[in-house]
């Protein structure tokens, strides 16, 4: 064969070889793509948040069609739209979309917690929790450099008085500032329903606390002891409400000396 | 014989990183570095891509192209063998390792333009490594792309937050971070050499 | 007329405006790793835009033809035959040219502004059209590499357009070789020639690229992993990424 013939053949074999392995690669290999699973995919917004408890929006529709789940209201940022959407193409009736928004639990604006320290740093609250545990005195609340605000891609949080405060007609739940926050203040609470929070998650000793924040819960148990449902527990110092068990009666309210539970603000 | 590989090795990793001292692979340097996550999957992507190729180029190489007098096709050969590679690959990976392919799929395509691979087979041959040694002169390459990839992931972590110019917000300021980390990397010249002596 | 005003924009677009290397930031491996010299770097800004300007047209020439499922290996196959081509006609002509430019002349097969240029424009252009572009993107590409090379090869080995003989060759017998920088020579800032001054010049001119660009109202060059990679359309990371 001659020096230009040699090439050819060559590199046209190789091409033909390759474009063959190729070829039979992708029919013997092939995977089954679950068309009722992209339908569905096409229909959620595509947030990945992990609201619902799957891994990400491709999971969540996997386990819809496969039957894994019949919830189709797990959504929270599509709501009940998504919801209605996903029940078509599955052909049931849509589940009820249980509206959440992300509520930061700390009242330590500037009138409740005192600064201790001068901070000039980068503007932070990654940076700022490093030094010496922030410039307030409550090491566990909220330090409203607005890293929450940053990673929401909502504007649903805004900085008001020092602190972080989230617009729940605007927040969608997608949990994206949940993990920005260096303190975990960050906790999602059905929007609809009555029921009351302690906006406080101060770890310290109910003396220790008092120092730090006029409103800071003390761990004092009062409203453990006045409500009704068993819905209030303390743990790490502080008091928590099962929203679950809490029927929204109020009653612990009035109770706390510090002024640290409340119904979610609307 | 180890000797000599061990010196192969290293010299791919730290004295002559692809990265940082051989400018190859730039482009997923930058644009895949943002977060530690993403660094890890893509360099583990590449040497994986990295030592198949190798390993595949090489035979034609040495039982093709050599006897016939072809070395002039290596470019559009060994072009064509990693673009199909890495397609098969991916099919591959998606039908057995489900969960490897969820991690890693994503950054596949963007490989076969990424002149590390290309790179690193057409220098194991411009070198005349044998087998064994281009095997783990690719390992050492894919490994320091690893190293440079890790070590300036944390480094943009850190711009993320810092007050910059405004003219130098953005690349800038990552390219002027990659030359101080590049620095870092000049300090191991000469230490391999020295150690194999 | 209108159509002259249109093609001669398609050309001069990428001398600036678009430059390739400092405002769409393509082609960053070869430029980094070639600019140390002003000679080697112009040799390669000349091989890069010559494989440019003829896979432009070659797929511009085919784009009905080519399937669009093996377009990127196709433009790949085209690409490495061009760029099979120069390196021959570099070994021939310029042998010192491919020595110093070494892996990076094959590599120009991966480089991004040809796979970049042939998916963005020549894919959807007629002929003229195309060739035009590739032609004004690789008269960018040389600037900005004699741009870059320039300071580099100043400060860091204190000559200017040292080597130079070696590409004029081709057009006979020259005596010029450049030039010698009289104090910088004997005080030469290494650095500058070696991987960490290329980093750090290349930062430095996206900088002042960007000043100039808001000046004149025009957007910082951004970024943004995705959008100017030719693989953009086939890869399932612009999804997720490219939105932020």
């Amino acid at each position: 064969m001659g020096p230009i013939l040699t090439p050819i053949v060559i590199v046209g074999a190789l091409g033909l070889v390759l474009g063959l392995v190729l070829a039979i690669a992708a029919r013997v290999f092939a995977v089954k793509v679950n068309e009722k699973a992209e339908k569905i995919r096409e229909c959620l917004p595509g947030a990945n948040c992990g609201g619902c408890g799957y891994s990400g929006c491709d999971g969540y529709a996997a386990a819809l069609a496969d039957g894994r789940t019949d919830k189709t209201g797990l959504c929270s940022p599509g709501g009940h739209e998504v919801a209605q959407k996903v029940a078509d193409v599955l052909g049931v009736e849509a589940g009820y979309a249980r509206q959440m928004t992300a509520v930061v639990l700390c009242q330590g604006n500037s009138h409740n917690v005192k600064t201790k320290i001068n901070y000039v740093g980068a503007s932070s609250c990654k940076m700022a929790t490093q030094l010496f545990g922030g410039p307030k005195n409550c090491t566990y609340g909220c330090l409203g450099f607005g890293d929450c605000v940053k990673a929401c891609p909502y504007e649903a949080i805004f900085i008001c008085g020092g602190i972080a405060r989230i617009d729940p007609g605007k927040c969608k739940a997608c949990r994206k500032c949940m993990s920005v926050c260096p303190r975990g203040l960050i906790e999602l609470y059905p929007v609809n329903e009555k029921h009351t929070i302690v906006f406080c998650k101060n770890g310290d000793k109910g003396s220790d606390t008092r120092k730090a924040c006029l409103q800071g819960c003390l761990a004092c148990t009062r409203c453990v002891r006045i409500c009704k449902n068993d819905a209030i527990t303390i743990t790490d110092n502080h008091a928590h409400i099962d929203s679950e068990k809490c029927t929204g009666c109020g009653a612990c309210i009035p109770e706390c000396p510090a002024g640290a539970i409340n119904h979610l603000h609307l | 014989m180890t000797k000599e590989l061990l010196a192969v090795l290293l010299t791919a990793i730290l004295t002559q990183n692809f990265i940082l001292c051989r400018f190859l692979g730039i482009c997923p340097f930058l644009g895949v570095s943002k977060k530690f996550d993403t660094a890890i999957g893509m360099s583990v992507a590449v040497i994986l891509v990295m030592v198949l190729a190798t390993a595949v180029c090489y035979p034609i190489n040495q039982y093709v192209l050599v006897p016939k007098d072809l070395e002039y096709l290596q470019t559009i050969v060994f072009i064509l063998v990693i673009a199909s590679l890495v397609q098969l690959v991916e099919i591959i990976l998606r039908k057995y390792l489900k969960s490897l392919y969820n991690a890693l799929g994503i950054y596949l395509p963007l490989i076969t333009t990424n002149c590390a691979v290309l790179g690193v087979v057409l220098l194991n041959i411009g070198n005349n490594y044998n087998f064994i040694t281009s095997i783990v002169n690719s390992l050492g390459g894919g490994v320091g792309f690893m190293i440079a990839m890790i070590m300036f992931s944390g480094v943009r972590e850190r711009l993320e937050t810092s007050d910059i110019p405004r003219f130098l917000r953005g690349l800038p300021i990552t390219l002027i971070a990659a030359a101080l980390t590049s620095c870092s990397f000049l300090g191991f010249s000469g230490i391999v050499d020295n150690i194999f002596r | 007329m209108e159509k002259n005003k249109a093609l001669s924009h398609e050309f001069t677009k990428g001398l600036l405006k678009e430059n390739p290397v400092f405002r769409l930031v393509l082609g960053t491996c070869p430029t980094l790793a070639t600019s140390t010299s002003v000679a080697s770097a112009i040799g390669m800004g000349i091989a890069v835009t010559i494989v440019l300007t003829c896979s432009n047209i070659v797929i511009s020439a085919l784009r009905r033809v080519i399937p669009d499922k093996v377009r990127i290996p196709a433009y790949i196959v085209i690409i490495a035959s061009f760029v099979t081509v120069i390196q021959m006609l570099v070994k021939a002509f310029v042998p010192a040219l491919d020595v110093s430019l070494g892996v990076y002349l094959p590599l120009i097969v991966v480089n991004c502004i040809i796979l970049g240029r042939a998916e963005a424009f020549a894919s959807k252009n007629p002929v003229l059209a195309s060739a035009l572009d590739g032609l004004g993107m690789g008269i960018g590409f040389i600037f900005a590499l004699a741009c870059m090379s320039t300071i580099r090869e100043v400060l860091g080995s204190g000559t200017f357009l040292a080597g130079i003989k070696d590409l004029l060759q081709v057009f006979g017998e020259v005596d010029f070789n450049g030039f010698t920088i009289p104090w910088l020579s004997e005080h030469p800032m290494t650095i500058f020639v070696l991987a960490p001054g290329g980093f750090f010049v290349f930062g430095c001119m996206i900088a002042l690229a960007n000043r100039v660009a808001e000046r004149s109202g025009r957007k910082c060059a951004e970024l943004n992993g995705c959008g100017s990679c030719p693989m953009a359309a086939s890869c399932r990371m612009t999804g997720e990424e490219g939105r932020k």
